[in-house]
């Protein structure tokens, strides 16, 4: 029985090991050198892996539920200190400037303030009406047009000048609170909102909330939505880049092995298609299809990959070309190995680092993409968030509340970053000859 | 040349036939239309709808009007904007958004080069550092991130240039920030590409040799450097405009200039088929003809190149 052979390894001259260096181990070997694309590796995973994790942690409760809306909550700055304190403290210091106002002493109202109170307000008036617990609305009439108020004559209407502005409110209560100054109805509704959530700080777990990156205008989570918006922008990165790549390998390669008049009308049809502006066809495709609530991300998914899969397939094709006449593809054939065989087997594992490349380079610009047609309307749609749909959020309020446009816009631009950087790194390491960077 | 000339001006119309058969199938087949509203239509009226928007006939004489209308520069009626022509906002807005994209385009090419050629005479000195950095931070961050945080900056917080909108409104001022927030990809990937080259075309022996003939470095730089380096941008020049026309649709919006990619979002938005399509064949054409001029200006820069 022979002896199983133990394969000799190489040695040199002076009798020192030599093991084979394949490309793969001499890429890593180059790309470890390059500190930046290192970095750049870590932090790549680092985003994967936290979006991976990302439902995870929502279930455990680390994770604040992305698409939960707490009224109180609306427009929070990030803070470390729990959500409820900050909302207490947000209406006492409007209640301040309510009773300096009210006061005379000249001091003024910052628009700021008003417009999340404005917003607080309509929806805790919306929310109210439905629980139809305790049903109220104001009205707010020219007092000239007051013969014409209908149900006027349920309320105790006091002193009401010709001209002025007055507001009025009825319900349940059979309270009727009517004040000609506006300003003292919003600091009686600011008093009472401090009283109603110091009675519930204690009780609602709710208002223990940290929100490390703020809330936005619906009183959600920018933090867990930042990352459930990476979550899908990476993943319509990588889905859209390997499908493309699949297309693109199966069309160049037919079209480079087979040659032809296959590959001339293949050639031919992706020249074509070049020339058609890529976004525009995927934006009329996303218009055709409409609003199709989750399903839209998929046909975006779909609609990506089909328009981007041009440029792989040039390249795998000229690969391809410059590759089938040499020895041992010859080699191959004369030992009887197949078309497939020899495309998949030989071929392609030679072409493999630009394919890499392209991918890495690549997905950055399928996120950016989906980021420029979510930003447009026409991507992902609520309650789902990529980061395209929340900058475009943040972007409306940019003046006022500038942390619902600087937390998704930072960590997306990190992670674009980071992807290009790991790109050049990549390139460097596996086509050290590669001409004409861009 | 000639004969390159000729064969390329005659592939054009194969691809515009495609675009304009494939637009006009789109339509018909795209759900909804000028007629799908909640309440039911009478069927006179239903008839004289179609009869105003050309759909009385069989399919394949509207293709064949279709085809002659949009020949002629007619587009049709817009489904959602009554009385208004496709043809009125490509009139309209085309020139904005083509002199708003021709800014954008040179500005990122003079500026691209120009930091390319210094970063790389500077190879690896704190200038080729700061301008590879500002590159690659200007490859990372999306059109509509710097667009509004420029806007928040220079109009709203500083107050030097207007918001938004175009000259006609706000003068020469109110194309420096949406051309900015155009150029500043473009600028980095022109600058990378034109260090990258100029970097590679240093180490020639054509330069060796320009040298050795004594001749003054400022001479070989710019009578020999540059010219073989800025090859790869003039073929990046075709991918970069189109690139600049289609992101002008995100900068329009965004600035509210009245070009014809907001119409176009909006039509996305609104399923106003004929408006996307009109708008589709426009920007096709325009970049066809942008790649023809590229084409032809590489063969006059590169004797390597000769045309079949």
């Amino acid at each position: 029985m022979p002896a199983q052979k133990k394969p000799l390894d190489a040695v040199n001259e002076f009798n020192q090991y030599l093991k084979p260096v394949s490309l793969w181990t001499d890429a890593w070997r180059r790309l470890r050198r390059n500190r930046m694309a290192l970095v750049s590796l870590w932090v790549v995973l680092a985003y994967i892996a936290v979006s991976l994790a990302a439902p995870l942690l929502a279930r455990v409760g680390i994770l604040y539920d992305y698409t939960e809306q707490v009224i109180d909550h609306v427009n929070l700055p990030p803070s470390f200190r729990p959500a409820g304190q900050l909302a207490i403290e947000r209406f006492e210091d409007r209640a301040a400037q309510l009773e300096a106002a009210i006061g005379g002493r000249g001091a003024e109202l910052s628009s700021g303030q008003d417009d999340y109170l404005e917003g607080y307000e309509s929806l805790e008036g919306e929310v109210e009406g439905m629980e139809g617990e305790d049903f109220s609305f104001d009205f707010a009439y020219d007092a000239t047009e007051l013969g014409e108020v209908e149900g006027a004559e349920d309320a105790d209407l006091l002193s009401i000048e010709s001209g002025s502005n007055f507001s009025f409110s009825y319900g349940g209560t059979e309270s009727a609170d009517i004040d000609s100054d506006p300003l003292a109805a919003e600091l009686d509704r600011a008093r009472t909102s401090i009283a109603r959530l110091e009675s519930e700080l204690a009780m609602n777990e709710v208002h223990a909330r940290v929100y490390l990156l703020g809330t936005d205008d619906l009183g959600r989570d920018m933090f867990s939505r930042v990352l459930m918006g990476g979550r899908i922008s990476i993943m319509i990165g990588i889905v859209g880049a390997l499908t493309a790549v699949a297309i693109g390998i199966v069309v160049g390669a037919i079209a480079g092995y087979v040659g032809g008049w296959l590959d001339n009308f293949l050639m031919r049809f992706v020249d074509i298609m070049y020339s058609l502006p890529y976004l525009l066809v995927v934006i009329i495709i996303m218009s055709m299809v409409g609003n199709q609530g989750r399903g839209s991300i998929v046909i975006l998914f779909v609609a990506i990959a089909l328009v981007s899969w041009l440029t792989i397939s040039r390249v795998v094709r000229g690969q391809i070309i410059s590759l089938k006449n040499s020895e041992f593809v010859e080699a191959a054939r004369s030992m009887g190995a197949g078309p497939a065989r020899i495309i998949f087997r030989h071929l392609l594992p030679n072409t493999l680092g630009i394919i890499v490349v392209w991918t890495t380079l690549s997905m950055p610009a399928f996120i950016m993409n989906e980021s420029f047609l979510s930003f447009l309307g026409l991507g992902v749609s609520a309650p789902d968030a990529s980061w395209g749909t929340l900058v475009s959020e943040g972007v409306r309020g940019m003046t006022l509340r500038p942390w619902q446009l600087v937390g998704p816009a930072i960590a997306m631009t990190i992670f674009l970053f980071c992807m290009n950087f790991l790109g050049d790194g990549l390139r460097d390491a596996l086509d050290p000859q590669s001409k004409n960077r861009g | 040349m000639a004969r390159f000339l000729v064969r390329r001006v005659l592939s054009i119309i194969p691809t515009m036939l495609v675009i304009i058969t494939l637009s006009f199938f789109l339509i018909r087949l795209a759900p909804g239309g000028p007629f799908a509203r909640e309440r039911e239509i009478p069927p006179e009226i239903l008839e004289n709808i179609l009869k105003s928007y050309n759909m009385d006939k069989p399919l394949f004489g509207q293709y064949l009007d279709y085809l002659g209308n949009v020949l002629t520069g007619d587009f049709g009626p817009s489904y959602r904007y009554r009385n208004r022509m496709v043809s009125d906002f490509i009139t309209q807005g085309l020139p904005v958004s083509l002199s708003l994209g021709g800014i954008a385009l040179v500005n990122a090419v003079f500026l691209g080069v120009l930091v390319g050629i210094v970063s790389a005479l500077r190879q690896n000195k704190w200038q080729d550092y700061s301008a590879m950095s500002i590159a690659v931070v200007g490859i990372s961050v999306p059109a509509f991130v710097i667009g509004p945080i420029l806007q928040l900056v220079f109009a709203l917080k500083l107050g030097w240039l207007p918001l938004g909108q175009w000259i006609g409104d706000k003068g020469i001022a109110a194309i420096v920030l949406p051309a900015a927030t155009l150029s500043f990809y473009y600028f980095a990937v022109i600058a990378r590409l034109s260090r990258a080259s100029i970097l590679e075309v240093l180490r020639s022996d054509y330069i060796r040799t320009a040298r050795a003939k004594g001749l003054k470095e400022s001479v070989v730089i710019a009578k020999h450097v540059l010219k073989g380096a800025l090859l790869p941008v003039v073929t990046y020049l075709g991918p970069a405009f189109s690139g600049i026309i289609v992101g002008s649709v995100v900068v329009e919006t965004i600035f509210a200039v009245p070009g014809v990619g907001r119409p176009f979002v909006q039509a996305a938005i609104n399923r106003d088929y004929t408006l996307i399509m009109g708008e589709v064949i426009v920007y096709s054409v325009v970049l066809i003809l942008a790649n023809l001029v590229v084409d032809i200006v590489y063969g006059f820069l590169d004797p390597r190149i000769s045309y079949k």
